[in-house]
C-alpha cells in the first residue's frame, strides 16, 4: 500500500493512542521514581544494598523465576515427550486433559492450590493422618508453595512448544541417525534434544516472564519478597519506592520481550523431508506399557486436581471446612443463590460489561496496528510493534501502577477527568493489557495471508477498502476472533491489575468479588464464582476449536 | 527503428503503441538496481514476452506496469496517457499471478465474477459473462467448486478467466506455467495462444523458459541484470542474437572467440584459435560488432550447426558427455576449440567413447557478436 494522506493520519492516531495509554504512563512512573526530592536516583541506589527492600524483592523475584523455569521445564518436556512419542490406551484423553490447567482462573485457581497443599490443606491433612505426622510440617508454604503453583500452571509454555515441535518432525531423522550407526542414547543427545532446543528456549523465556509478573501466588502464599507484591503494597503510601521497583521490573520485562522477538525470528528447525506426520510407537514390553500408563495417569490426576477442587468447593456449604481434609457439608444452594443475589450477580455482570467495552476498543486498536505493521511500508513501524507489545510484556501490576500514576490527575487522554476511583479506569486497564492479544493473533493471520491475494483484488479494480472488506477480513476473521475471545476471557478473570484499581463496591468485577468472599471465609460462594470463570474459558476454547475445524479454507492459494 | 528489424520486416505498417515504458528504473534496498533505465514499446494486440533468468528484473517490470510497484524514475504510458502514479485498480489491466492468487474463501464462479462485481455490473450481466469466461477456458462445469478442490492446471485457468472477464486493455501473465508439469504446460500453452488469438487482447508474458517464449510470442524482450539486451521477433532472437548473453541464453549455443582476418564487400573471413577459417556474409553479425581486420569477435555456433565429419573440417576432438533425448543426442565434445555443445540426430551412429572425431560447421548459420 502506498504512502498516502490516509495512512499517515492513521499512523498519527495510533501513535497518539499508544503514547497516551501505554508508553506515556510508563514514562510517568519513571518520573515519579526520580521525583522523591532526595536526589534523582535515591530510590534506585538501594537495589545495590543487600538488605534493602528493593534488593530483596529483586533477588526474590529472580530466584523464584529461575527455579520456576527449571521445574516447569522438566514437567513440560516430560509430558510432551510422554504424550507424543508413544501410543497407549487413553493417550488422547490425557492429551486433552493435560491442557486443562490453562482454564484455571487466576485467583480461585491459586486458592485451590493453597487448599490442596498449603497449611491445613487436603494433602497435608491426609498424609498427616496416614503417616501420623503433624500436617503443618508437610504443608507447602512460602516459596515452595509459589513454586508448586508456577510449575503446575506454567508448564504449558514448555508443553505446547515442545509438542508442536515433535509433531512437525518425523521419524526420518532418527532413522538417518540409526543408519549412520548412532545408538539410542547418541540419537537423543545429538539429534533429538538439540532439535528441541528452540521450543525449550521459547518455553523458558515465557515462563520466566510469567513468573516475574506473578502476583496472586506470592500474595496467597505470603511471600513478600517479590517485586510485584512490593509494588502493590507501596502503591499508595510510598509511591517513589513502588515506582522504582515498577520501572526496574518493566525494564527486565522489556529486555525479555526483545529477546523473545529476536528468538522468534530465527529459523525454526522444521524437517525438510517429505515424510508424513510422526508415527507414534507402540511399546511391546508389558512393564514399559504399565509404567507409561501409570505415569500418564498420575500426572493427569495431579494436573486436574486444582480445577476439581474448585468444583468441589462450589458445592460445599460455606464455613463447613474446618480441620478435615475436605469440606464436610455439600449443597447446590450456592449456584441457585449466585444468580438471584445481586451481591454475586452484579460482579458477573460488571465483569462481562467491562471486558466487552475493553475488547471493543482493543479490537479496533489491535487490528489497525496489525494491518499497519504487516502491510504498510513506512519507517518507524517497528516502534508501533514494540509499543503494542509492551503491555503484554509488562506485569499486570506494573500496567495498573502506571495507570494510577498517569491518571491520578486530569489529563488530555482522560478527557480532563481524574480516572482513579471511577468505573472507567478498569476497562481502560483491560483495554491496555489485552490489546496485544488481538494484535498478535491478527498479525499472525495477516502474515499467513498471501499478499498476492490483495494484489489480485487491486488489479481487478477493487479499492483499498473494498479489498480489506472482501478479501482480508473474511480470511483473517477466525484469527481475529480467536484473539477477541482470548482477550474477553482474560478480562473477565483479570485480578492482579483490578485489585489495584477497582473503585466503588457497586462496580466490583468478578475477581474482586471472589477475593472478598474468600476473605470472609465464604469459600463455597467464591468457588461458585470461580466455576463461572472456568465454564467461560472452556466455552471459549470449545468455540475456538469449532471455528478452527470449520475453517476448510487454506490461507495461501 | 526500421534498421533494427530484419529485411523481411522493413516497410511494414507500424501498429499502434498501446504501452510505452520510458527509462524505467527501480532499485531495491537489498537487491540493488533491479530495473535499469528500460525502454519498450508494445503494440496493440501483440503477444509480447519478457524473457530472462531469475533476478533479471522482468517480474518487477510487469509489477510496475500493473501498478503494484512504483518506479524510482521513468514513465509508463497507456495509449500516451501517463499512468505512472495511477493505482492498480485504475489501470484497466488483468493480471494472472504466478501462484494464481485465487481467493480461497470464494467459489470458482465467485472468483471469476469478482472484477465484475467490483465494477457494479448487474447480476444478469455478471452471470452471463462469468459463464462465458469459464466456457472460454473449458471449466463450465466447475463454477460451484471450491478453489482447493481444483488441480493446478484448473486453478490456472480460473485465474485466466478471472483476468479476461473484465475485458482488460492489457493482459499481464507472470510465469503462469512454471508450477505445472511438462505435459500440462504444453496443453496450457496451446490454450493461452488460442485465447489470445480469439480475444486479440494485448498480452505481456513473463517467463524464464526460452522455449515458451519462442513458441508463443509475437515479439520477445530479452533481459539480464535489469537491462534490455534485445527486442525482436522470435526468429531473429534465435538466429541473430544481439549480444553474447542472448546467444548463450537461447537454445544450445557455443560462442567461440575468434579474430576477423579479412573484410571485403562480399564476405568476411574469420580465423579461429586452432587455425581453421570460415567465410560468412556481411549481415551475419549483430549491430554493434566492428568488422576490422584483427578485431576479436564471438562466433555463435548453434549446437545443431555442428556435425560429425570424415574430412578435416572445423575442429577435432572427442565426445565427452552424451545425453539421449529421443529426437537425438545432446552431446558435449572436448575439442581444440574448447568444450562445445553439439546436437547429433538419432539416425547417426555415434563414435565410441574416446575415439577421435572431426566436426564440420554450417557456415550459413554462423553469427557474430561482441566478445565478452
Amino acid at each position: 500500500m502506498n504512502r498516502s494522506a490516509g495512512s499517515i493520519a492513521v499512523l498519527l492516531l495510533l501513535a497518539l493512542v499508544l503514547w497516551g495509554y501505554v508508553v506515556g504512563p510508563l514514562v510517568s512512573t519513571f518520573q515519579r521514581s526520580v521525583a522523591g526530592g532526595q536526589g534523582t536516583f535515591a530510590e534506585y541506589a538501594p537495589f545495590l544494598d543487600y538488605g534493602s527492600v528493593q534488593s530483596e524483592a529483586l533477588r526474590g523475584s529472580l530466584f523464584i523465576s529461575f527455579l520456576s523455569v527449571i521445574t516447569s521445564g522438566v514437567v513440560g518436556v516430560f509430558l510432551a515427550v510422554l504424550l507424543n512419542r508413544w501410543d497407549f490406551r487413553f493417550r488422547r484423553l490425557y492429551q486433552a486433559l493435560v491442557l486443562v490447567p490453562i482454564a484455571l482462573p487466576p485467583l480461585m485457581g491459586v486458592k485451590a492450590f493453597y487448599l490442596l497443599y498449603g497449611k491445613a490443606g487436603t494433602f497435608p491433612q491426609l498424609l498427616g493422618q496416614i503417616f501420623n505426622v503433624s500436617p503443618a510440617s508437610l504443608a507447602l508454604t512460602g516459596i515452595s508453595g509459589v513454586l508448586l503453583v508456577h510449575t503446575l500452571t506454567m508448564y504449558p509454555y514448555f508443553y505446547l512448544s515442545v509438542a508442536a515441535s515433535l509433531a512437525q518432525t518425523d521419524d526420518s531423522l532418527e532413522e538417518a541417525a540409526g543408519s549412520l550407526g548412532a545408538s539410542s542414547f547418541q540419537t537423543w543427545t545429538r539429534v533429538l534434544l538439540p532439535m528441541l532446543t528452540p521450543p525449550i528456549v521459547a518455553g523458558a523465556l515465557l515462563t520466566f516472564m510469567s513468573s516475574m509478573a506473578s502476583y496472586t501466588a506470592p500474595l496467597l502464599f505470603e511471600v513478600n519478597n517479590v517485586m510485584t507484591v512490593q509494588i502493590a503494597n507501596n502503591a499508595a503510601n510510598r509511591q517513589p519506592l513502588a515506582s522504582a521497583v515498577a520501572v526496574t521490573l518493566a525494564v527486565i520485562s522489556v529486555i525479555f520481550l526483545i529477546v523473545i522477538r529476536a528468538y522468534e525470528q530465527r529459523s525454526v528447525y522444521r524437517t525438510q523431508s517429505k515424510g508424513g506426520a510422526r508415527k507414534r510407537r507402540r511399546l511391546t514390553s508389558p512393564v514399559a506399557k504399565f509404567v507409561l500408563f501409570i505415569s500418564a495417569l498420575i500426572s493427569t490426576i495431579i494436573l486436574i486436581l486444582p480445577i476439581a477442587m474448585i468444583f468441589l468447593l462450589a458445592f460445599s456449604v460455606n464455613y463447613s471446612w474446618r480441620t478435615a481434609p475436605l469440606p464436610s457439608a455439600y449443597t447446590t444452594a450456592n449456584f441457585v443463590k449466585m444468580f438471584s443475589d445481586s451481591n454475586t450477580f452484579d460482579p458477573i455482570r460488571n465483569s462481562i460489561e467491562m471486558s466487552a467495552i475493553a475488547v471493543a476498543g482493543a479490537l479496533i486498536l489491535g487490528v489497525t496496528c496489525a494491518y499497519v505493521t504487516a502491510r504498510i511500508r513506512v519507517r518507524g513501524k517497528a516502534l508501533i510493534d514494540i509499543a503494542m507489545m509492551l503491555p503484554w510484556a509488562l506485569p499486570g501490576t506494573v500496567v495498573a501502577f502506571n495507570l494510577i500514576v498517569a491518571f491520578a490527575r486530569p489529563s488530555l487522554f482522560s478527557f480532563g477527568q481524574v480516572l482513579i476511583g471511577t468505573y472507567w479506569i478498569v476497562p481502560l486497564a483491560y483495554f491496555v493489557r489485552f490489546s496485544p492479544l488481538i494484535f498478535r493473533s491478527t498479525t499472525s493471520s495477516l502474515t499467513q495471508l498471501d499478499p498476492s491475494l490483495e494484489e489480485a483484488a487491486r488489479t481487478l479494480g477493487s479499492t483499498w477498502w473494498g479489498t480489506f472488506r472482501r478479501v482480508v477480513l473474511p480470511l483473517t476473521s477466525s484469527g481475529i476472533a480467536g484473539g477477541v475471545l482470548l482477550a474477553f476471557v482474560a478480562g473477565v478473570g483479570e485480578f492482579v491489575a483490578t485489585i489495584m484499581l477497582f473503585p466503588k463496591l457497586k462496580y466490583r468485577p468478578l475477581s474482586i468479588a471472589i477475593n472478598d468472599e474468600l476473605n470472609v471465609g465464604r469459600w463455597g460462594t467464591a468457588a461458585c464464582l470461580g466455576v463461572v470463570q472456568v465454564v467461560l474459558v472452556l466455552t471459549v476454547v470449545i468455540l475456538m476449536r469449532r471455528v478452527e475445524d470449520r475453517k476448510t479454507i487454506t490461507h495461501t492459494s | 527503428m526500421d534498421e533494427l528489424l530484419g529485411p523481411e520486416h522493413q516497410g511494414k505498417i507500424r501498429k499502434v503503441n498501446v504501452l510505452t515504458l520510458e527509462a524505467l528504473t527501480k532499485t531495491f534496498q537489498r537487491a540493488g538496481t533491479v530495473v535499469d533505465s528500460v525502454n519498450m514499446q508494445i503494440e496493440d494486440g501483440e503477444f509480447f514476452t519478457l524473457l530472462g533468468p531469475s533476478g533479471c528484473g522482468k517480474s518487477t517490470i510487469l509489477r510496475m506496469i500493473a501498478g503494484l510497484e512504483e518506479p524510482d524514475s521513468g514513465r509508463i504510458l497507456f495509449d500516451n496517457r501517463d499512468v505512472t502514479r495511477d493505482p492498480p485498480n485504475k489501470r484497466g489491466i488483468g493480471m494472472v499471478f504466478q501462484n494464481y492468487a485465487l481467493f480461497p474463501h470464494l467459489s470458482v464462479a465467485q472468483n471469476v465474477a469478482f472484477g465484475l462485481e467490483v465494477r457494479k455490473e448487474s447480476s444478469s450481466e455478471v452471470k452471463r459473462r462469468t459463464a462465458s469466461a469459464l466456457g472460454q477456458v473449458q471449466l463450465e462445469q466447475l463454477g460451484a467448486a471450491r478453489v482447493d478442490q481444483l488441480s493446478g492446471g484448473q486453478q490456472q485457468r480460473v485465474a485466466l478467466a478471472r483476468a479476461l472477464v473484465i475485458e482488460p486493455k492489457l493482459l499481464l501473465l507472470d510465469e503462469p506455467l512454471s508450477n505445472l508439469d511438462a505435459k500440462l504446460r504444453g496443453e496450457t500453452r496451446a490454450m493461452l495462444r488460442a485465447v489470445h488469438n480469439a480475444s486479440a487482447v494485448t498480452t505481456i508474458y513473463v517467463t524464464h523458459d526460452q522455449e515458451e517464449a519462442l513458441g508463443m510470442s509475437d515479439r520477445i524482450a530479452v533481459l539480464n541484470g535489469g537491462k534490455v539486451h534485445q527486442i525482436d521477433i522470435p526468429r531473429e532472437i534465435y538466429e541473430r542474437p544481439a549480444t553474447k548473453f542472448v546467444a548463450d541464453f537461447i537454445g544450445r549455443n557455443n560462442v567461440i572467440d575468434a579474430i576477423v582476418e579479412s573484410v571485403s564487400a562480399d564476405f568476411i573471413v574469420i580465423r579461429f584459435g586452432n587455425g581453421s577459417k570460415v567465410q560468412i556474409l556481411p549481415h551475419q553479425k549483430a549491430a554493434d560488432v566492428e568488422l576490422n581486420p584483427g578485431t576479436g569477435v564471438g562466433v555463435c555456433v548453434r549446437a545443431e550447426s555442428l556435425r560429425l565429419s570424415d574430412s578435416n573440417g572445423f575442429c577435432s576432438g572427442e565426445l565427452a558427455d552424451v545425453e539421449y533425448s529421443g529426437v537425438g543426442f545432446s552431446c558435449i565434445a572436448r575439442t581444440d576449440l574448447g568444450s562445445l555443445k553439439i546436437e547429433v540426430p538419432g539416425s547417426i551412429q555415434l563414435p565410441a567413447k574416446g575415439q577421435s572425431v572431426k566436426f564440420a560447421v554450417n557456415e550459413a548459420t554462423l553469427h557474430l557478436v561482441k566478445p565478452s
